[in-house]
């Protein structure tokens, strides 16, 4: 519950908005959601209007993507005031049935994806023997830690690009390891859906288990571990890069080498959680425009004005509240496909689950395929690949 | 209204790989991870409902050692008012029907109108503290309840039977209802709301707090003992399907088309 003696302006701190509206006309899901967040930072304000929370079922379509807060010009920020909704929502007990079940599956198994603790590092028995990955949770040690994350590591397609990130890195040289079935869900999404209370659970165990394995530098292939691990996380201990800057970074320092042309157009989609909110553009970019052959054309609605696909903020567990108007991934595929790409490139687990499902309901198989820059870097450093790979 | 919840805390099988251990007549719980019965989060949620709806308390009470104590804040912090363990060494063991007795035991030293139960238990299934709880008590009891209006001190109640069919029963209180999954929509318990809880008493009573004597409990009171688990033999009829999700889910379309399952 709110705490009677702080109003809802106070604890936001929402006395200096002056209802410009730049936080909806940015909002993307404004497009196809009852979600207003200029009036409910007003209703804040005013402290009318919120008390039959639960009523509002939109409170849950923020993908929590930030555009409201990067755009307020009075900086405030919107997207806290919805989280901190959400967690009043989440303590009454009264969420989407989808999320409850996330929820209790991340307290229970420390995965959202309902899978048992002991199948996390099923995916690297499918990698061959030389890319074999060091454990920590088994004693070895390691310069990086590589923080698969929760998708990667279950997800049968996102598995993929955590096989193509192991075998980039060992292409570079990179000494890492894994936490093995001891890593557990970073809290990103948690948090971003209100429960603050779990959230806090697994910073502090996922801080000891750092501690334990004399932890220092951590990479990540997921935008929202890298997200959290570096703006929510305590940063006395460890560093926190994203797979593409330390990629990019070798290849600057002439570490990697491309040997297989890709002759193909492509666009990049900027994940929420790593352009507009963590200002990372120009490294996935510096990766895919080193890969010969290749053609990286620009969206209209690119870097800080990238559209949201709408898998942030707890998203991958529940569904719009209302469903009018087309899936923005759905917009963004129609998008790149008008400007020629053959292939849709973004860096997050997320944005490829949900751009690939727009590719299938908006019926563009044969036009357009979906895939992570670690992909189309393996590939381009020589990773063996079935013929039909690079094809839609 | 003085309402009371049988609850039971149970390992969570349905992901899990599940091995039996040296004894044949349990498995390996080790690793897994428990939870309050599913059922049992349906009774409680409805049992706070009613409180909600019309005033009253609900107590919580379990059989099961101090680990069972989770599953009652969960409860805690889902509303209840009162939280009961049932705990002692001579407990174990116990059936359907031996549970039954410690339950009406400690629940004979309770005010109560409305006694609630889960349908059944994840983990044995047996389905039979209830009707059985009831009986010992002494008073009448609705198996595979989906929905309760109270009427003064009579309560109307609607029972899923098979075929679609459903029976709306009257029954006079006090009662006891075993309740069906889908009856309500079990609220989220957050980590703050179990925190809010933590330092709440749970009151613990033993054989001892019972007039029960020893062979009436556990192992030794109960009608049936478990002989062995086994796992159902392989046979032939099942086919597992094999490859990436796209040509496992291509595979399982031809088969369905091949063998008619689809119009």
């Amino acid at each position: 519950m709110m705490e009677r003696q702080e109003s809802i302006a106070q604890k936001f701190d929402l006395y200096a908005c002056y209802q410009c509206g730049k936080c909806t006309g940015g909002c993307p899901v404004t497009l196809r959601s009852k979600l207003n967040i200029r009036r409910l930072v007003l209703q804040g304000v005013l402290g009318k209007d919120l008390e039959r929370l639960n009523e509002r079922l939109e409170l849950w379509d923020c993908t929590t993507c930030k555009t409201c807060t990067l755009r307020c010009p009075r900086d405030i920020n919107p997207m806290n005031l919805i989280i901190g909704l959400r967690s009043t929502l989440v303590e009454q007990g009264h969420i989407p049935r989808t999320l409850i079940d996330a929820l209790e599956s991340v307290y229970k198994h420390g995965n959202p994806w309902g899978k048992p603790r002991n199948k996390r590092t099923d995916w690297i028995k499918e990698l061959p023997d030389p890319l074999k990955v060091k454990d920590f949770s088994q004693g070895e040690q390691a310069e990086f830690l590589l923080f698969v994350g929760c998708t990667a590591s279950f997800d049968p397609r996102i598995q993929e690009i955590a096989k193509a990130l192991t075998y980039n890195l060992h292409r570079a040289g990179i000494d890492f390891g894994i936490l093995g079935n001891e890593e557990q869900c970073c809290g990103n999404e948690i948090r971003s859906m209100g429960e603050i209370g779990l959230f806090e659970e697994l910073m502090q165990t996922n801080i000891e288990k750092f501690e334990t394995y004399g932890i220092k530098q951590i990479l990540t292939s997921c935008p929202h571990g890298f997200n959290v691990l570096k703006n929510e996380y305590p940063q006395e201990t460890f560093t926190v890069a994203h797979g593409t800057q330390l990629l990019a970074r070798c290849l600057e320092e002439g570490k990697l080498s491309f040997e297989k042309e890709i002759k193909k157009v492509v666009t990049y989609h900027d994940p929420c959680f790593l352009g507009k909110q963590n200002g990372i553009f120009d490294e996935p970019r510096a990766l895919l425009r080193a890969i010969p052959g290749l053609t990286l054309k620009e969206l209209d609605r690119s870097r800080e004005r990238s559209l949201c696909c709408e898998g942030g903020g707890g998203r991958m567990w529940v569904e719009a509240s209302s469903d009018s108007g087309p899936r923005l991934a759905e917009i963004r595929v129609k998008d790149a496909i008008e400007l020629g790409a053959e292939m849709l490139i973004t860096a997050c687990p997320l944005c490829v689950l949900t751009l690939e499902d727009a590719v299938k309901t908006s019926g563009h198989e044969e036009h357009i395929r979906v895939m992570d820059v670690m992909e189309l870097v393996a590939i381009a450093l020589g990773r063996p690949q079935p013929s039909s790979e690079l094809n839609p | 209204m003085n309402i009371i919840v049988c609850v039971k805390r149970v390992p969570e099988t349905a992901e899990a790989d599940l091995v039996i251990d040296k004894t044949g007549r349990d498995v390996i719980k080790s690793g897994l991870v428990f939870d309050l019965n599913e059922w049992d989060s349906y009774a409680i949620e409805e049992a706070i409902r009613l409180k909600e709806k019309q005033g009253g308390h609900v107590t919580v009470i379990s059989m099961g050692g101090e680990e069972a104590n989770e599953s009652l804040r969960k409860c805690l912090a889902m509303g209840a008012d009162d939280a009961v363990r049932l705990t002692d060494p001579a407990f174990e063991g116990a059936d359907g029907y031996a549970t039954a007795k410690v339950l009406a035991e400690s629940i004979g030293k309770l005010p109560f109108d409305l006694i609630l139960t889960g349908t059944q238990a994840e983990d044995d299934g047996y389905g039979q503290v209830g009707g059985a709880l009831a009986e010992l008590l002494g008073i009448p009891h609705a198996t595979v309840v989906n929905q309760i209006e109270a009427e003064g001190n009579k309560l109307k109640v609607h029972r899923e039977l098979e075929g679609g069919l459903e029976e709306i029963l009257e029954i006079d209180l006090p009662a006891l209802l075993t309740i069906q999954t889908g009856i309500n929509e079990p609220r989220y318990v957050s980590i703050m709301g179990i925190r809010k809880v933590a330092k709440k008493e749970i009151k613990v009573f033993g054989a001892a707090d019972l007039t029960l004597v020893a062979n009436e409990t556990g192992l030794s009171g109960s009608d049936t003992r478990i002989e062995k688990i086994s796992f159902p033999p392989t046979t032939g009829a099942a086919k597992m399907i094999e490859g990436n999700p796209e040509e496992v889910a291509l595979n399982v379309l031809n088969i369905l088309k091949n063998k008619g399952g689809l119009a």
